[in-house]
């Protein structure tokens, strides 16, 4: 067994009766229930599945090498699409996001994927549904898309920042291109050391954001003349891409 | 033309329905010094958490209890003057049915009952509050920078800002009727459609002499029965009841089956059931009285992220909130989207 693996099964050994007070304004808990070696088409890795305080939903670290009381750990924060990461839906960039981001933590020595469940409840994937049927109608309006506000970014926040603390990470480096990002998770109480922008290599389905001419108040319209949900709460960026 | 108010138009925000979600959004605004009034066609707030006095006793025929997670709703179940918590409540339950509320069991989740009945709670939410109780909402119409309000008995409400904090299938009703042309309207409007899904209720509420073998239960949600959804063992929320009380509550497509049919065949058939169930003894109350809820439960999976605010000509504005607007459903739910929409409307009344 690799070192990597003997700290996390201690760590799911010792965090077997954890049930603390919880992060955040919703008192989010999260509990590493088992660990196991990964191999993926990406690199290899560990999966840690959590346990939480508030519902059935079962998040999972993707880690890369040891991150166990490691300093500036790379993590990225990925939200749950089914129809983007599973079945490789088009109506978002969920998909090259999460694969750029495994390929990138991949390559490296050690870091993170947060892979966080968000889909499943009134508010995820069936109100996805109905704000692509808003779209298709062209009735996806401000209002309506913020009444279907399929994400819940605080809760995402503190479920991740809940993680590295489990995971015995003592400072984390952030993938993202929302600097935003950063501060909600020093706000929770986690070192942030860095960030590294999160861009995506160019393919025949992400050409689009290239053309800058695509892009219409913020929203991008791909080749089918749909727009681009922002559905992982921050802005995509793919190599070559203009500065906006 | 006759308005019903000494100041037309309102110089605030006009708030149709004082259900628990009005009433929310209107204390909110009024602790932000804006003025602020209810409408409901009701007798007494609340909506759907109701409590009627029979003989004396109160009895909740609507919410049986609430439930929820969120520290500052639980502070303020917590936090009625002059009522008796009934923390935990219910915590006898029988039969592994599902919940009128799915997630009102999920870890996390606190319960509690006020042995005065529940309508405590939206009581204690309209103290201070400006509510014009039996006035009936029948239409809507733009009017320049305005809405009009068309109320029962013919009187007039204009205001900049309405709120309509009513179940979805009310709510549709009144917007249904308002001109198209707008796409952030006909968004909202759509959107309403798609998550409309209230499920009716019959409810027959049942007394039985103090000595009668009273369940060992607070409530039951019986997993074999296609007729009953719960049966509310409401006495045992009551210090010294006169009466053994249940409130039967139907299944939504039983109900729907037999909303048609004179209330007596259908309040047979629940206390029968309720009989077959839990012993012979419920068959024969020493008295009934029923409730039908038209628009009872929200079906799960139709809970949006938060209200709508529809701005139109001169900044007139509507504000749409009400149980489906927040996670979860149920009365926590409707606190939660009544609270949400007082924020952004803050927002605008003072811009
Ligand atoms: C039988 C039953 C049992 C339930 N049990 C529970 C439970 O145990 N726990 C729980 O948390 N939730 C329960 N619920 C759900 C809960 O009742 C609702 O989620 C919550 O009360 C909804 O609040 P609201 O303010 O959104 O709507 P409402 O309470 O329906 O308020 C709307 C108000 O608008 C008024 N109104 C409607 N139309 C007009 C008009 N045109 N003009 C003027 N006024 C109008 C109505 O009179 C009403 O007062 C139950 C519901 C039912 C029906
Ligand atoms: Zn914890
Ligand atoms: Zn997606």
């Amino acid at each position: 067994m690799s070192e990597a693996l003997a700290h996390l099964e201690e760590i799911v050994d010792h965090e077997r009766e954890h049930e603390c007070e919880g992060i955040g304004a919703k008192r989010l808990c999260v509990r590493p229930v088992s660990v196991a070696v990964l191999p993926t088409r990406f690199g290899d890795f560990h999966i840690v599945a959590f346990w939480n305080n508030r519902d059935g939903k079962e998040h999972v670290a993707i880690l890369r090498g040891d991150v166990v009381g490691r300093e500036d750990v790379p993590i990225r924060m990925h939200s749950e699409c089914l129809t983007g990461d599973a079945l490789g839906s088009l109506r978002c960039d969920c998909r090259d996001q999460l694969e750029a981001a495994l390929r990138k933590v991949g390559s490296l020595e050690f870091g993170a994927v947060l892979y966080l469940r968000q889909e499943g409840r009134g508010i995820g994937l069936i109100n996805k549904v109905r704000a692509y049927a808003l779209q298709d109608r062209g009735l996806d309006t401000v209002e309506a898309n913020r009444a279907l506000g399929f994400r819940d970014d605080e809760r995402d926040y503190a479920i991740a920042a809940h993680m590295i603390f489990s995971m015995g990470m003592k400072s984390v480096q952030v993938m993202t291109n929302n600097p935003d990002k950063m501060k909600q998770l020093q706000d929770l109480g986690v070192r942030v050391t860095g960030r590294i922008p999160h861009v995506m290599p160019p393919n025949a389905y992400n050409r689009f954001y290239l053309e800058t001419k695509a892009a219409r108040s913020g929203h991008f319209i791909d080749f089918s003349g749909r727009a681009h949900l922002p559905e992982q709460a921050e802005p995509v960026v793919v190599e070559g891409m203009p500065e906006p | 033309m006759n308005t019903v108010f000494p100041l037309d138009p309102h110089p605030g925000v006009l708030v149709v329905g004082a259900g628990v979600a009005g009433l929310a959004c209107a204390r909110d605004l009024a602790h932000k010094g804006i003025p602020v009034t209810l409408l409901d066609r009701g007798r007494g707030v609340g909506g759907r958490c109701a409590t009627r006095r029979i003989e004396g006793q109160p009895v909740d025929h609507g919410v049986a209890f609430l439930h929820g997670s969120d520290p500052a709703f639980l502070d303020a179940v917590r936090s009625v003057p002059g009522a008796t918590i009934l923390d935990g409540w219910p915590s006898r339950i029988e039969g592994t049915g599902t919940p009128c509320q799915p997630d009102a069991f999920a870890p996390g989740e606190r319960r509690a009952a006020y042995a005065e009945g529940v309508t405590a709670f939206p009581k204690m939410m309209a103290a201070g509050l400006d509510v014009r109780l039996v006035t009936t909402v029948l239409a809507m119409h733009p009017d320049g920078a305005l809405w009009r309000l068309d109320l029962a008995g013919g009187g007039t409400a204009r205001a900049r800002f309405v709120v309509l904090a009513l179940a979805t299938e009310e709510t549709l009703a009144l917007v249904d009727g308002l001109p198209p042309g707008d796409l952030e309207l006909e968004g909202a409007r759509h959107l309403l459609r798609m998550v409309a899904s209230s499920v009716p209720c019959l409810t027959v509420i049942a007394g039985y002499p103090a000595d009668a073998p009273a369940p060992a239960w607070d409530v039951a949600f019986p997993e074999t029965s296609m007729i009953l959804k719960d049966v509310v063992h409401d006495s045992a929320k009551r210090p010294d009841p006169k009466w053994t009380v249940l409130v039967i509550q139907a299944a939504a497509r039983w109900s729907r089956q037999h909303a048609g049919e004179p209330v007596d065949a259908w309040t047979q058939g629940l206390l029968a059931e309720t009989a077959r169930l839990f012993g012979e003894w419920a068959a024969h109350p020493t008295w009934t009285q029923v409730r039908h809820w038209q628009f009872g439960r929200t079906e799960s999976g139709n809970e949006l992220a938060g209200p709508l605010v529809v701005e139109g000509a001169g900044g007139r504005t509507l504000g749409i909130t009400g149980e489906v607007f927040a996670e979860g459903g149920g009365v926590e739910a409707a606190w939660t989207s009544g609270r949400l929409l007082a924020v952004r409307l803050a927002e605008r009344t003072k811009g």
